[in-house]
């Protein structure tokens, strides 16, 4: 195995013009690539370590937005009080993310490419409409995660394009994220949620929630938001609305049907809290 | 440990325990099996061998790290702490003393990792809370103790150091 590390963006776009994308892996903290190799997926023939692209470490805070360079770890995500105060439900889900070492080591760029229906940074770039930052051999173009992320495993990223930033506009509103999985830490989540909402009183004049692990990608639960903000929904319906946008499996950590029951308490808890308050 | 067909070599360099290293390594290599069995220090454990049980922790550039998913090739120029250099004399720091005085070891696999994980802790903050202590010990799992004379060691060690 060849191991690269180049030192700039175009040094990495040269790079790995010259070399097949079917024997080639990228790499960045490692915490989800090492376990596979440990499992015993056969290890690449070139292994091009992202570590020393310096222009990917940063949290850019501008008037509108807060870009996120893509090495970023999750425990500097954590530890950002912008982030927490603005994007909480981001801050909530870096928190409870695997454990310290993981958090060292992991990176925000990681979690999105490698798009497992159960990533815990997902729900909230999803909830809060996040825009990733791509630069390829030919240039540079932007695309919403949700565009990005096409099924488990798969991304937007073309031969030899590398993910750069994540965008977050500073809209104010509020945010939490709740996880469900078989402990409290090191576990993979069983359902992850993330709300973004705005309200006066008890109407809702902003909502989104993003749900992960119930469907090959996370989900919006579009269908039940839309008629909140339009108050046409009544409580009873609600669960209807819920199961039309997931499509939970059944598998080692739970099945579908407790899937689906979790989401729909999680979202009735949260809707019933916010339009009692 | 890794396995590759075509094994290319790499001439690594890093501060292990305060001490330059220089030696040429498979790529594959990982972090664990170059301090166990290129190093002989074997302190550092492995058990799950996928980050998950934190037996294999080393502080890597000041922060604690699973060393099991970290390829040696990739802590070129680093500077590395194992559990054997966290001090350079034949005392035991006062965390590892806390460790002994709450007994809080049995078979003793998952303690260098434990104590490696309390030490940053206490250096980031001195009084962290029962909470605390557990959030920061969620990458480190026992399976003898059940965790209370653990955290018990590491909030004496935090009382002792005042």
């Amino acid at each position: 195995m060849q191991f690269h590390q180049p030192t700039s963006i175009r040094e990495f776009i040269e790079l790995s013009s010259n070399l097949s994308d079917q024997f080639t892996t990228l790499l960045a903290g490692g915490t989800d690539l090492l376990p596979r190799y440990e499992r015993g997926q056969a290890l690449p023939d070139h292994l091009i370590d992202l570590k020393k692209l310096s222009d990917l470490y940063h949290i850019n805070i501008k008037d509108d937005s807060v870009q996120i360079g893509a090495l970023t770890s999750i425990q500097t995500i954590q530890e950002n009080p912008l982030i927490q105060f603005e994007f909480t439900a981001l801050h909530m889900a870096a928190h409870d993310f695997a454990g310290a070492q993981i958090r060292h080591r992991g990176t925000i760029g990681g979690n999105i490419v490698n798009a497992s229906p159960a990533g815990d940074l997902l729900p909230a770039l999803y909830a809060f409409d996040a825009i990733l930052t791509l630069i390829g051999p030919e240039g540079e173009r932007q695309l919403p995660v949700q565009e990005f992320i096409l099924g488990p495993g798969k991304t937007a990223l073309k031969q030899s394009e590398i993910l750069v930033s994540v965008t977050l506009k500073r809209n104010g509103y509020k945010s939490i994220f709740q996880k469900v999985g078989l402990r409290q830490s090191m576990a993979i989540s069983v359902v992850n949620l993330a709300f973004v909402y705005s309200q006066k009183e008890d109407v809702f004049d902003y909502l989104k929630i993003a749900c992960g692990a119930v469907a090959p990608i996370v989900v919006t639960l579009d269908k039940l938001t839309s008629t909140i903000l339009d108050s046409t929904s009544k409580p009873d319906d609600w669960p209807l609305l819920i199961e039309a946008d997931i499509s939970p499996i059944d598998d080692i950590r739970a099945t579908a049907k407790y899937r689906k029951q979790v989401v729909i308490n999680l979202v009735k808890a949260f809707l019933k809290g916010q339009l009692d308050a | 440990m890794l396995h590759h067909p075509q094994p290319h070599t790499f001439q690594l360099e890093v501060t292990i325990n305060g001490e330059f290293v220089q030696r040429e390594i498979p790529t594959h290599l990982r972090l664990l099996d170059f301090l166990r069995e290129d190093l002989g220090l074997t302190g550092s454990k492995e058990v799950c061998g996928e980050g998950e049980c934190g037996a294999c922790t080393v502080i890597l550039n000041g922060q604690t790290v699973n060393s099991c998913l970290i390829l040696a090739v990739e802590v070129h120029g680093a500077f590395i702490i194992t559990i054997e250099g966290l001090t350079d004399t034949q005392e035991l720091t006062e965390m590892q003393k806390s460790f002994e005085d709450h007994h809080a070891v049995q078979c003793g696999y998952c303690i260098p990792g434990m104590v490696l994980t309390g030490e940053k802790l206490l250096e980031r903050d001195p009084h962290p809370t029962r909470g605390e202590i557990k959030y920061e010990l969620s990458g480190n799992i026992c399976r003898c103790t059940g965790y209370h004379k653990i955290v018990d060691a590491i909030e004496g060690a935090a009382d002792n150091r005042g």
